[in-house]
């Protein structure tokens, strides 16, 4: 795909669906020849329509009667996957820098590309080192709870903090991090 | 005292002496871990509810399961009984004439083994004798589907090569699309002898000490259009005519070794001065102390010409 213009679908990186398969897999939302299935379905290199990722998204829900805890667990693997086992530490050296990576949607655009009302932002809004304090605006189609485990999992991968947690009182769009 | 130093183990006692800049390190580390057990608690609490919620599915599952399969035996008990219901049960003109014996035993409630007993047109007795391919329910309904061609046929021809290649005729393009065949054993009887048909099928004559096995070169039933070849043999009082299907023949005894024709026709041979039923009998004693297990259906008749 190329980088000049946008698809007029919205489409997912593979690697961000691997990392999603994978950390599915890891956490036995999926299990047997489903997992073998959903992973050989994905090709690392390539853009899938967003439609199969909200699949996912949505099997997880179906699969799960007290699901929010398992879908922040799921962004938290994800991010200890792509940190570990993925480009993130090439990326990224402490966690501010994942706050960091998301300004100007920086992060969210290397992942999922189309028009802009449907793939939406995800943006550092606010960042203040000393009080521990940072605002992501999210307006992308993902759910909330797993981007509040994506920051969770991002800002903690590199270890140098000690304490990370992300809530989103009141406005599900306002990601607000805390961070020491 | 640094704050690495105390978590190393070496004097949790001199906490105090900490900087401030340790103490509120600590006081991150222990909110932090705090914060992770939350987590980490609502997620194993969550997998936790999840397991049972499946565990209740599971339960669910097992009893639609449990009535699915309730439900599949009372219809497989019904497909028995209308399976031995297509089966011939009185016969009186044809015992008046010959003295037969009868074993049929199907490897499952139903399948794939059906013989009958047939008034041909020209007034003649006549038994088919057809082994389906395949078992159960599926093997069962090709039969009561021959058996239904088997009528239409005898009610428009009566040589057994015409009867066999009528309805092979009729069968072949259905039975080839369900991917079915069957073996053909069609004899009809005349004053001294008999006509036979044999597509696959098992057949021998013990006559005067001396065996005749059926010619079986001729096509399954089922598998393409094409002409029947029929053959006559003597059949008078005292001759013994045995009529099967591969079910016993091709059982195997704890070595893997085959029943075989050879072994049945010898034991057909030497007890053909009994009656049909001894000779059945001696047969299956024998075919039970040789075979392991039985590993298809079985159908053997031992028939014998009746005195004038």
């Amino acid at each position: 795909m190329s980088g000049e213009s946008e698809p007029s679908e919205p489409v997912v990186h593979g690697a961000l669906m691997g990392g999603f398969a994978q950390a599915c897999v890891n956490l036995n939302i999926v299990a047997g020849r489903r997992a073998t299935a959903l992973l050989a379905d994905i090709d690392m290199g390539r853009w899938f329509p967003l439609s199969k990722w909200m699949e996912i998204e949505r099997m997880v829900g179906e699969s799960y009667a007290n699901v929010e805890p398992i879908r922040l667990k799921l962004g938290i693997e994800m991010m200890r996957l792509w940190y570990h086992g993925g480009p993130g530490k090439a990326l990224i050296h402490r966690g501010a820098d994942f706050l960091h990576f998301q300004t100007g949607s920086h992060g969210i655009a290397s992942v999922i590309r189309g028009p802009r009302e449907v793939v939406g932002s995800f943006d550092l809004a606010e960042f203040d080192s000393d009080r521990g304090h940072a605002v992501i605006r999210s307006s992308t189609p993902f759910d909330k709870t797993i981007e509040r485990g994506v920051l969770i999992g991002g800002v903690m991968a590199p270890g140098d903090l000690y304490y990370v947690d992300v809530t989103n009182d009141g406005d599900p769009n306002r990601l607000v991090v805390e961070f020491h | 005292m640094t704050l690495d130093e105390i978590l190393e183990g070496r004097d949790p006692d001199r906490l105090s002496e900490l900087s401030r800049e340790d103490m509120r390190r600590l006081f991150w580390m222990y909110k932090g871990l705090l914060k992770r057990v939350e987590r980490d608690t609502a997620y194993w609490q969550a997998t936790n509810d999840n397991l049972r919620t499946a565990y209740e599915r599971l339960d669910e599952q097992e009893r639609e399961l449990a009535r699915a399969y309730q439900t599949i035996r009372q219809d497989l008990e019904i497909a028995q009984q209308v399976q031995h219901a297509l089966l011939p049960k009185d016969h009186p003109e044809m015992l008046a004439r010959f003295e037969f014996s009868v074993y049929h035993k199907q490897m499952t409630e139903v399948g794939g083994d059906y013989y009958d007993f047939y008034r041909l047109r020209d007034g003649s007795h006549a038994i088919g004798v057809f082994d389906i391919s395949g078992h159960g329910v599926s093997a069962a309904l090709i039969m009561a589907y021959l058996k239904a061609q088997l009528v239409q046929t005898m009610e428009q021809v009566s040589r057994p090569r015409d009867i066999v290649e009528y309805l092979n005729n009729a069968t072949v393009g259905f039975l080839r699309e369900v991917r079915r065949y069957a073996t053909v054993n069609f004899v009809a009887f005349g004053e001294r002898t008999f006509r036979y048909v044999c597509g696959g099928g098992y057949g021998v004559l013990v006559r005067g000490g001396e065996v005749h096995t059926f010619n079986k070169g001729d096509p399954f039933i089922g598998l393409r259009r094409r002409a029947y070849s029929e053959y006559e043999l003597p059949f008078e009082t005292g001759d013994v005519l045995a009529l099967y299907t591969d079910g016993m023949v091709e059982a195997q005894d704890s070595a893997g070794a085959d029943y075989s024709t050879r072994r049945l026709h010898e034991l057909v041979r030497t007890n053909s001065e009994l009656p049909a039923n001894q000779i059945l009998q001696r047969c299956l004693d024998d075919y039970g102390q040789f075979r392991r297990v039985d590993a298809d259906d079985i159908t053997l008749i031992v028939l014998r010409r009746r005195a004038a």
